[in-house]
């Protein structure tokens, strides 16, 4: 347990340097077009991932496990205003949708079976690891010691999606099409189809909403309130609206929501310089997503921006007193690692992970962004399913233990 | 009519002008203008300010206020047949924004102006003189502090139709051979990096090698693009400018083509040359990617690298 004084100091003294470091690096060159705004984003990121517990593996788990579809609220609130922020942006800046051109470095990305095999990688591979990558980084916040096994593993596994990128390209993905709602259906046309699939969503979920708990009276006092934002989990809806809200915003000032720019870009560096993979692969630099390209630079914006999700989550988890690394079973750090290396061969061949190709990409109206979230979905599922077999397996072999 | 009436028309009609003088000359008075000059005529119907930047997403995220956005890699040139925009494209390009033949045009983008240039040479190629750079672009505007807008821009439709009406002012793989060959008197200029001049290198740094050899074009020289600018990406006074190319022997005496990589930061130098200096320039667009891959065109490669080999 940590000393009492620390769960405030330690937070504050951390919001001082993100504030601090921000100031400094206001007009530093090659870490995008707004450096301070993208650490703070990321910080804020974190903030919101820690505090609402906004994990794509544990909303799925409790859905399906503990059939409570509350926090899957928060991922439909999020799509629902990242969307109506996104489309409210690309009036104005793409003023026919359907004249083929697509906006600016918008995460919308071909469609293809890889797509679909890249979303049940992931999907299984969160299963493994317990997380998704996004929820690794803020988890490193909260202390965990699988986290940096899953993301050493996610690096290998970006080094396989590179291996594999020409074949798959060069067959099947330099012939897929991207499909954009817009382009289709208009934006009228496309904001009501989609607000119309997460409102069918949402009625379907209310199935698995557990009873309402009893109100609690004193809620409005200061102690109560200050435990509602510093330390008890935000309902899942605040949390939703959050981050759909910082991902519009984040797509207006700088560029949309993603964290495995830097994990891919770090990993195929080091890929090349080994001569692991070709220097050149084709077409990969043509897509807007997660692209991924050689860095020699020591710091870049979406380093900036995951560095600062990791702090952002510290300073949250140290004031909810979340802050606990915890020896795990020792089978679950080779897992780990293994889920890792799946997420990151899914998170490269799709272009992006849970934020970059399904928040980003649906908010974006993306066909992609739906594809590999029900992908990502089905993966879960599936391999939620063979572990509960496995696990009955073994405790039948084993009663005792 | 009494001189009365006379002389009180005449006096309104200037009280009418007075604004329209009080807010300055809508026509530069050189080629390049400065933010400050920009700054003060903001919202002037008789001025179309225009975004071409390199990098795309840059003028939706934030331009000057009025300005419209053309795309290098779509608008201004013809990806089909790899050549300039055809008058047809150009001429709905520049009428849907709202220009005519009277419009003063001011170009300014990113990367120090580079597409921007090649947006001048575009429309002196049609015939539109009337176009100026904002000089140090977008990154002294912004450096600046200067007024941005994230709302689109919409003018009033043109019908205006050019077509190609200086078409000295562009060099051709035969005009340029012809150069080499002796048949024509020409100072040809390469802007590219040393290294890339020197064949030491096929193309700059993280940018993928799109011709088989390396080196240069006989006889040509080498003066690097950013030489005629400042830190702050404004051009250098045109002094500076004339004895930074008098120094290699291009003094204006000669016509000059002027080429880089792909044509495009060339058209930066040929700006200086034919807009600044007033030199007979001539921008040869296919630049190294085309001579650098012609069959039975020769080459100058100092360093003596081979594509490929060993």
């Amino acid at each position: 347990m940590i000393f009492p004084a620390l769960r405030v100091l330690v937070p504050v003294a951390l919001v001082i340097a993100l504030v601090a470091i921000g100031l400094r690096i206001g007009d530093a060159l090659g870490i995008g077009p707004d450096p301070a705004f993208t650490l703070l984003a990321g910080a804020l990121f974190g903030v919101l991932l820690q505090r609402s517990r906004f994990c794509f593996y544990c909303i799925l788990r409790e859905l399906f496990e503990d059939r409570d579809s509350r926090a899957s609220y928060g991922l439909l609130v999020a799509l629902a205003v990242g969307s109506l922020g996104y489309v409210a942006m690309f009036g104005s800046w793409v003023a026919d949708p359907g004249a083929g051109r697509l906006p600016p470095d918008a995460h919308i990305g071909p469609v293809s079976w890889v797509l679909v095999v890249a979303g049940l990688a992931f999907g299984i591979g969160m299963t493994l690891s317990g997380s998704c990558i996004s929820a690794h980084l803020y988890r490193l916040g909260e202390g965990s010691v699988l986290s940096p096994f899953a993301l050493v593993g996610a690096l290998a596994g970006f080094v396989l999606g590179f291996a594999s990128w020409d074949h798959l390209y060069v067959e099947t993905i330099s012939r897929a099409p991207t499909e954009w709602l817009p382009a289709r259906f208009g934006y009228g046309g496309a904001v009501l189809l989609q607000l119309a699939v997460l409102g069918a969503l949402a009625l379907l979920l209310m199935r698995r909403l557990p009873a309402r708990p009893a109100r609690d009276a004193a809620a409005w006092r200061l102690r109560a309130v200050l435990d509602a934002v510093f330390v008890r989990r935000w309902p899942a809806w605040v949390g939703g609206a959050g981050v759909g809200m910082l991902g519009f915003i984040a797509y207006f000032r700088t560029s949309p929501l993603g964290v495995t720019a830097e994990l891919g870009s770090r990993a195929r560096t080091l890929a090349e310089r080994l001569d692991l993979i070709p220097g050149r692969l084709a077409g990969l630099d043509g897509f807007s997503g997660c692209a991924t390209v050689v860095i020699d630079a020591l710091m870049t914006e979406n380093g900036v921006f995951i560095l600062a999700l990791v702090a952002g989550s510290l300073a949250a988890a140290i004031g909810a007193g979340a802050f606990r690394p915890r020896r795990q079973p020792l089978h679950r750090y080779p897992l780990a690692l293994l889920g890792g290396v799946l997420m990151g061969w899914g998170a490269m061949v799709a272009l992006g992970c849970t934020v970059g190709v399904l928040l980003s990409g649906i908010s974006a109206f993306a066909l992609s962004g739906w594809v590999f979230g029900a992908a990502v979905v089905a993966g879960v599922w599936v391999s939620l399913a063979v572990r509960n077999r496995v696990r009955m397996r073994l405790s039948a072999r084993h009663p005792a233990g | 009519m009494s001189t009365l009436s006379k002389s009180l028309r005449r006096t309104a009609a200037l009280l009418l002008a007075l604004p329209l003088l009080a807010a300055g000359q809508a026509v530069a008075d050189g080629p390049v203008v400065s933010t400050s000059w920009l700054a003060e005529r903001l919202g002037d119907e008789r001025i179309r300010v225009v975004e071409v930047s390199v990098e795309p997403g840059r003028f939706e995220r934030g331009h000057i206020p009025g300005a419209v956005n053309f795309r290098w890699h779509t608008d201004l040139v013809d990806p089909v047949r790899r050549d300039i925009a055809s008058p047809e494209a150009f001429s709905k390009l520049v009428s849907e924004a709202g220009i005519d033949a009277d419009t003063t045009v001011v170009l300014y983008g990113d990367h120090n102006n580079w597409f921007a240039a090649w947006g001048a040479w575009i429309f002196d190629l049609y015939g539109h003189d009337n176009v100026v750079l904002l000089d140090g672009g977008r990154d002294k505007w912004q450096r600046e502090n200067r007024e941005m807008s994230r709302r689109p821009a919409r003018h009033a439709a043109t019908d205006y139709q050019l077509d190609v009406a200086k078409p000295e002012l562009r060099a051709r793989l035969a005009d340029v051979l012809e150069v080499v060959e002796g048949e024509h008197r020409a100072a040809l200029l390469d802007i590219r990096s040393p290294a890339e001049f020197e064949g030491r290198i096929f193309a700059p740094p993280g940018i993928q090698e799109l011709a088989i050899r390396a080196g240069h074009i006989p006889g040509a020289k080498n003066v690097p693009w950013d030489r005629v600018v400042r830190d702050d990406g404004t051009f250098r006074d045109t002094e500076e400018l004339r004895r930074l190319y008098a120094d290699i022997g291009i003094d204006g005496s000669d016509p000059v083509i002027v080429y880089c990589r792909i044509g495009e930061r060339s058209a930066h130098s040929w700006f200086v040359l034919s807009r600044i200096l007033g030199y007979e320039a001539r921008q040869y667009d296919g630049s190294w990617t085309e001579w650098g891959n012609a069959v039975g065109v020769p080459i100058d490669n100092p360093a003596g690298t081979v594509w490929g080999g060993t």
